[in-house]
């Protein structure tokens, strides 16, 4: 009990000595001197493994200390958002997804504009249309340093093309696929041979043909274009459907993932690099039947992420020079190493470890480098904060056609009156 | 008992000493409350706080970021003139008539066998029935999400097949997708009740029965005449509690439906849900509670002026 005591006396010593020398610091207001303690609170979300660059970082700045802390993706931004919002709570840096990003910029003042911190002077290490996701519209306000990205490409079962007599070589499927006509036609072989569809998902047949638009659900000045940028790839994947060349799971349920180890369909247009994972963990029997190549007429990007600092923080040179240090491409490429993020920094796109890395399961193919071309041919997109509200109700529309087999056009229509309803209330 | 009250008495007559009693007798109080304190604290910061919030937000537009902007009741004529805040409501409704009420039904029957001298190991029974409540939601809505799969291999999908009909989509069509969420919210509250139940038959002097056996009464008329008479206070309070729980059904369809909101399974909580941390528009999610609360008012108010008139 004693001994209990003396250690809470201690501790509360301790802790008022670092609140003395904190408002030292304040009062001096000069750079702070590299011996001065500095706590930083770091909150991520999913598998980033940065607890070993952390360490890292730590022992060549023993004044810093990174307290690291992990959480599901949407339990992390709700927390973020909440103590946003109240004014109180929020770390020191802040991992925000890019899906969420549009939502957290309308709040801009209550993080640090990293454009104050030198960020302009990293920006060159960074992809050009990774780095304007993290800036406003006009560019003035920097608001996150980018981490990995999710450039797309497809997958494809090379079991299911060979039955359908086509071929199975990345180049050669490549090069039959040159445009999303060939597609259709490729899909129409495949029904005819096999009897299987050439994608189970609508999603991510329409994902792929979106992300290849200059522009998706809003312009610049928020307003909804859907109907000129995202029609047309709606059809075309309704289409699909009606003809049954696409089938009807939804991501993330059971038959999707235990479609991908049975095989009951031949491509995976639009998938990301993290998706390999995902594929291995639904199907880990099916090594050496998957592979990967190109999508027609170009790639997109889905998913990735950005480390920012909100305002609470008292430390936001530390804080940015952590930041710049992990998101640096030599960090990057030992987060790729290590956990599979995909840098966001073209540098690393040369190195030849990078560039050589194979994977087995995928049939042996370079993956690092087929997504790295995908990475450079990405075309920068204002998503707009109420982007998620958009990709729901078209999802919604899609999977009414699939599964209640109704008509595109109605459904297409119900979908735009119930995405301006929402975005009317704000 | 009376020491205490002639010292009173006699402090009384001294108006010095009835000053110091009335500090006693309130630092009695004072501590008193400070005894209770904890609780109405904790109250009022996470019930209360929150509750007149909302009523504020009401009628407010804020997106939880930036400035609140007084629009008056604009937020209810949104509301109200949402084709799908009624499509969520008589979701909820449907929900509460397949879920709710023949888990009352079913209680009542399973309540009355565990109470029934002829069964053995009846701990275990009461133990198995009631387990369901103590699982954690998530995880059943998990476990029922596969079994109500929407390939032909699902579970529910087989045991239709075997009557011959054609597989559904349970995740998808109208009919399918509530009576999953209502089977979950079924199996998973069914066994609350029944111990409910199970408490106000044990309550039912035996002494009734025995009458009624020497008077030659059947089964039937000892349900009739003694059990279900005896158990009406019991049932009043297990249809109050299960239709304010039913009209705030939330984490089944959450997950069920997941972050598609899909309008077959929306129910109200899961509308306001979405307005709010979906969508940022906290007016209208703070207005739909408000309705919300405001049905449940009547609805209780119903419950218990058709509760007194049965009782009279």
């Amino acid at each position: 009990m004693k001994k209990f005591v003396s250690m809470l006396t201690a501790g509360a010593l301790a802790l008022s000595l670092v609140g003395c020398s904190d408002s030292n610091e304040k009062a001096s207001s000069g750079k702070s001197g590299s011996d001065e303690k500095v706590t930083l609170d770091f909150w991520v979300f999913g598998s980033t493994g940065y607890q070993k660059l952390i360490d890292e970082y730590q022992k060549d700045h023993p004044n810093v200390k990174i307290k690291l802390n992990e959480g599901e993706l949407n339990d992390m931004h709700n927390n973020l958002f909440t103590s946003i919002s109240a004014g109180s709570g929020a770390p020191d840096i802040a991992m925000i997804e890019v899906s969420q990003m549009e939502k957290f910029k309308e709040a801009s003042e209550r993080f640090y504009n990293l454009k104050e911190y030198g960020a302009d002077e990293y920006e060159k290490n960074f992809l050009d249309w990774k780095w304007q996701q993290g800036q406003s519209v006009d560019g003035s306000f920097q608001m996150g340093f980018p981490t990995d990205i999710g450039p797309t490409a497809m997958f494809y079962r090379t079991d299911v093309l060979e039955a359908a007599g086509l071929p199975t070589k990345p180049e050669e499927l490549s090069a039959k696929l040159n445009t999303w006509e060939d597609f259709y036609e490729m899909a129409k072989t495949v029904k005819e041979k096999t009897g299987k569809p050439m994608s189970d998902s609508p999603e991510l047949v329409f994902n792929a043909l979106r992300d290849q638009q200059s522009e998706h659900y809003f312009n610049e000045k928020d307003e909804l274009i859907i109907q000129e940028s995202v029609k047309d790839a709606y059809d075309y994947t309704a289409k699909m459907i009606q003809e049954g060349l696409v089938g009807k799971n939804s991501l993330w349920t059971p038959e999707w993932g235990s479609a991908m180890a049975d095989g009951s369909y031949a491509v995976m247009p639009g998938a990301p690099a993290w998706m390999m994972g995902v594929v291995k963990g639904n199907a880990p029997d099916a090594g050496g039947k998957w592979s990967l190549t190109n999508i027609p007429e170009g790639a997109g990007n889905w998913g990735g992420s950005f480390l920012t600092v909100p305002k609470e923080s008292k430390h936001p040179e530390e804080a940015v020079e952590f930041i710049s240090w992990l998101t640096s491409p030599e960090s990057q490429l030992k987060s790729f190493n290590d956990m599979g993020l995909f840098p966001s920094t073209p540098d690393v796109y040369e190195n030849e470890d990078f560039l050589g890395t194979t994977d087995e399961y995928f049939s042996g193919q370079p993956t690092a480098k087929i997504f790295a071309e995908a990475a450079k041919s990405v075309k920068p997109v204002y998503m707009g904060k109420n982007y998620a509200i958009v990709n729901t109700e078209i999802l919604t529309a899609l999977t009414n056609v699939a599964t209640k087999k109704a008509d595109p056009e109605k459904e297409w229509n119900k979908a735009v009156e119930r995405i301006e309803k929402q975005i009317g209330r704000q | 008992m009376t020491g205490v009250n002639t010292e009173k008495a006699s402090l009384k007559k001294n108006p010095l000493g009835t000053k110091r009693s009335f500090t006693e007798k309130k630092k009695e109080a004072l501590a008193g409350y400070l005894y209770i304190s904890p609780f109405f604290i904790l109250f009022a910061i996470f019930g209360l706080f929150p509750i007149l919030f909302s009523f504020y937000l009401g009628f407010h537009k804020w997106n939880g970021f930036g400035e609140m902007e007084y629009v008056g009741f604009k937020n209810f004529n949104l509301i109200l003139s949402d084709p799908l805040f009624w499509k969520s409501l008589s979701n909820t409704m449907i929900m509460w008539i397949l879920g709710t009420l023949p888990q009352l039904l079913i209680g009542i029957i399973l309540a009355y066998a565990l109470n029934a001298a002829i069964i053995k190991y009846k701990s275990i029974f009461r133990v198995s029935v009631f387990m369901p409540y103590v699982t954690s939601t998530v995880a059943v809505a998990i476990v029922f999400g596969i079994m109500f799969n929407d390939q032909p291999f699902g579970l529910f999908n087989i045991i239709i097949g075997w009557f011959g009909m054609d597989p559904i989509n349970w995740t998808t069509s109208d009919w399918g997708l509530k009576i999953a969420i209502s089977t979950m919210v079924f199996w998973r509250w069914v066994g609350y009740n029944t111990i409910i139940y199970l408490a106000g038959l044990q309550a039912i002097p035996s002494e009734l029965y025995e009458a009624a056996t020497i008077d030659g009464a059947s089964t039937r008329q000892k349900i009739q005449y003694i059990t279900i008479p005896m158990l009406k206070p019991i049932i009043i309070l297990t249809v109050f509690t299960s239709t304010i729980g039913a009209l705030q059904l939330f984490t089944e369809p959450l997950i069920m439906v997941g972050r598609t909101y899909r309008e077959e399974g929306l129910t109200v909580v899961l509308y306001l849900y979405r307005e709010a941390f979906n969508n940022m528009a906290f007016g209208t999610a703070s207005a739909t509670a408000i309705i919300l609360f405001l049905i449940i008012v009547v609805l209780s108010s119903i419950n218990v002026f058709i509760a007194n008139r049965i009782g009279k």
